[in-house]
């Protein structure tokens, strides 16, 4: 095993991996920039180097300062996290160069599996159900109009490069193909440097499942159940669970084996996460693989009992999977919630500032992967994640109780959480049901608003503190000013 | 005592009055509450309100005071205060200065000393979390001073771009 390592990333997710290799005697080095020299994962690493601006593409994102602080601390291998330079090939490759261990899948699959139309093929040819749809660019709308008139609409235009909900189109009917097919690869140009598109096909009603993978360098592949990814704002989760509670046990089966087959098509080793649209009629269909650990792993870490960042490291250091596929057992229900610091009435805008107070949620149950304390400054720089709430629970519908009382116990003072948001999300009709598709935020929450309900008790404790403060302020200055002979006498001796 | 506390911009009088060490008694329009009360930590009430027990934590902003309680969180200000401090001149000024919303890092500077500008034109882009957004001229002007430039970290009432308004028909004398 690593004497040590160097993670390349910060806040929670940084802390999450010092935590691991704390537990197996394994040395960390932070990196940081000038926004985070107080932050959570600089104060709790044993070694921290300072690699620049708070610029990303001056510091986290810059491959040469973080190669250059690996050598001059002697850390054996790099932890990516997730976002940052997690899914970048060139900086895998120039880990396999330097001889650092890049702890995640080799440069060619992460290269391959980023590029939407190669990964597509890979796994028609690996015999993996892709949603219907092209497997190679088309610049030609004539062509486009074709094939979705084949594959039925909706579809969507989408570039072959990058992310982020940049180049999508949806188009509905053949009039709009021509400008969709051009404005998506315009905005593809803009974005990524590369305005090729293809075509596939729309799912109204979807959900989002994807299976956890861990793959080692002997050609052991597992699945480590599936996640629940449904509940999104701008494209981005903020709500996930597992299990999910349409897969039944035979469709559990046939996608986690669908998710080995993805694996394996593709050469991945480490863990890994295979994106699944689920149709209406129960059809699954090959979205992406993530080539990182993701944000969400801490609930099929809660089912399972497994230690997903440990399992990274053992594959990393070259050591077999000591798991079989029927070793993996979910027990109970556990559900995440996303805590940011932005504003659920604003348009869930970021909310940055000083964390004036925090008081994290606890009992059996509950897990809190907190990246801040009180008094950190939350920083303008970088996503504004807070923590990641988690609970675990013998059902979903205990998950659910046991997730809110956890959120009504959670603090968080001087920037704004979307705490009561997810309170009314958990407390909504439609997701204690379980209907949780892609479009369930826009569907049910579009138009949110704050409902505080304790007016009165606010305003009483608004008054109550003023009073606390008073006294305190005036309490102080009697005891200071009490006379006694010692601190009224000058110097003399008995 | 009174307090006249708004929140959401609905302001209602509370009256308190104390009966006892640590205790209260309030009234907001007809409902009346009886109050034990205990202060766990500069950020941390516990009240015991009509028998039932709240815990409510309580954070100082320029504006007010922010209350977490059961999840939810209430901005409130004292009216008192609001009618004569600075929240109101904030108000007021707001939409007539150049400033961010929150915490930022200046991305473009697109306009220079002396330039013409018209109400609404962009003229600093500033990122606050990956997010981008165009701050606009309040009006119709010339650009008497620019105070930041790419990188600048900035902060909310900080005017980024100074500028002199100019009137309607100034623009039209201009303009000749």
């Amino acid at each position: 095993m690593f004497k040590k390592i160097l993670i390349a990333n910060r806040g929670e997710i940084a802390l999450r991996v010092i935590n691991t290799c704390k537990d197996m005697g394994i040395g960390t080095v932070s990196v940081y920039s000038d926004a985070d020299e107080k932050a959570i994962h600089v104060l709790s690493s044993d070694e921290a180097v300072y690699i620049g601006s708070s610029e990303p593409s001056e510091s986290y994102l810059n491959i040469d300062k973080i190669i250059k602080a690996a050598n001059d601390t002697n850390s054996e291998a790099i932890h990516p996290g997730y976002g940052f330079l997690a899914e970048n090939y060139d900086f895998a490759q120039r880990c396999e160069k330097e001889g650092i261990v890049f702890i995640g899948p080799g440069s060619k699959a992460i290269k391959d599996l980023g590029d939407k139309i190669t990964s597509r093929k890979i796994m028609v040819e690996g015999g993996v159900p892709v949603t219907p749809g092209l497997t190679s660019t088309e610049a030609d709308a004539g062509v486009m109009a074709q094939e979705a008139q084949k594959v039925g609409y909706p579809v969507l235009i989408k570039a072959t490069a990058g992310g982020g909900g940049k180049g999508i189109r949806i188009v509905n009917s053949p009039d709009e193909m021509e400008e969709a097919c051009a404005s998506a690869s315009r905005e593809a140009l803009n974005a990524f440097g590369n305005g090729e598109i293809y075509l596939e096909k729309f799912f109204i009603n979807a959900r989002h499942i994807e299976f956890q993978i861990l793959a080692d360098t002997f050609g052991n592949t597992i699945h480590v159940l599936e996640r629940e990814c449904s509940i999104q704002r701008r494209h981005q989760k903020i709500i996930e669970e597992t299990p999910s509670n349409v897969l039944t046990p035979e469709l559990r089966k046939e996608m986690g084996a669908a998710a080995v087959a993805a694996a394996k098509a593709s050469g991945y080793v480490n863990a890994g996460t295979v994106e699944f649209l689920l149709d209406s009629d129960n059809n699954f269909y090959f979205l992406e693989i993530n080539t990182r650990l993701q944000v969400e792993h801490p609930v099929t870490e809660m089912i399972t009992g497994i230690d997903l960042v440990r399992q990274q490291l053992e594959i990393a250091a070259g050591n077999k999977l000591s798991l079989k596929q029927e070793d993996i057992i979910g027990r109970g229900h556990s559900i995440e919630c996303r805590i940011y610091a932005e504003d659920p009435a604003n348009d869930f805008f970021p909310s940055p500032g000083k964390i004036e107070f925090l008081k994290e949620p606890k009992g059996p149950g509950i897990r809190n992967d907190c990246g801040v304390y009180t008094g950190f400054e939350v920083p303008v720089d970088y996503d504004p994640i807070i923590s990641k709430l988690v609970v675990h629970a013998e059902t979903r519908e205990y998950a659910i109780d046991k997730m809110l009382k956890a959120l009504k116990e959670y603090i968080i003072l001087g920037v704004r959480s979307p705490i009561d948001f997810l309170i009314d999300v958990l407390e909504s009709e439609p997701f204690s049901k379980g209907d949780v598709y892609t479009n369930f935020i826009e569907t049910h929450f579009s138009d949110w608003e704050e409902n505080p309900d304790e007016l009165d008790i606010a305003r009483i404790a608004y008054v109550v503190d003023e009073m606390c403060n008073r006294n305190m302020k005036t309490g102080l200055s009697v005891t200071q000013k009490v006379q006694t002979p010692f601190n009224t006498l000058g110097n003399w001796r008995l | 005592m009174e307090y006249k506390l708004t929140i959401q911009e609905n302001t209602l009088p509370v009256e308190i009055d104390s009966t006892d060490e640590n205790k209260v008694t309030a009234k907001i329009e007809d409902r009346e509450y009886d109050l034990k009360y205990s202060l766990i930590s500069e950020n941390e009430l516990h009240l015991m309100v009509n028998g039932k027990s709240v815990n409510v934590y309580v954070s100082k902003n320029s504006s007010g005071k922010t209350i977490m309680l059961e999840g939810k969180t209430y901005q409130i200000e004292d009216a008192d205060n609001v009618s004569k401090g600075p929240k109101k001149r904030k108000g007021v000024d707001g939409p007539t200065t150049v400033t961010p919303h929150m915490p930022a890092v200046v991305i473009a500077v697109s306009v220079k000393e002396g330039d013409r500008v018209e109400k609404g034109q962009g003229v600093v882009v500033v990122s606050a979390m990956k997010m981008e957004t165009t701050l606009t001229a309040p009006y119709t002007g010339v650009v008497t001073g620019v105070n930041v430039a790419e990188n600048d970290k900035v902060m909310p009432g900080e005017i980024l771009v100074d500028i002199e308004e100019v009137k309607a028909e100034e623009v039209s004398e201009l303009e000749n």
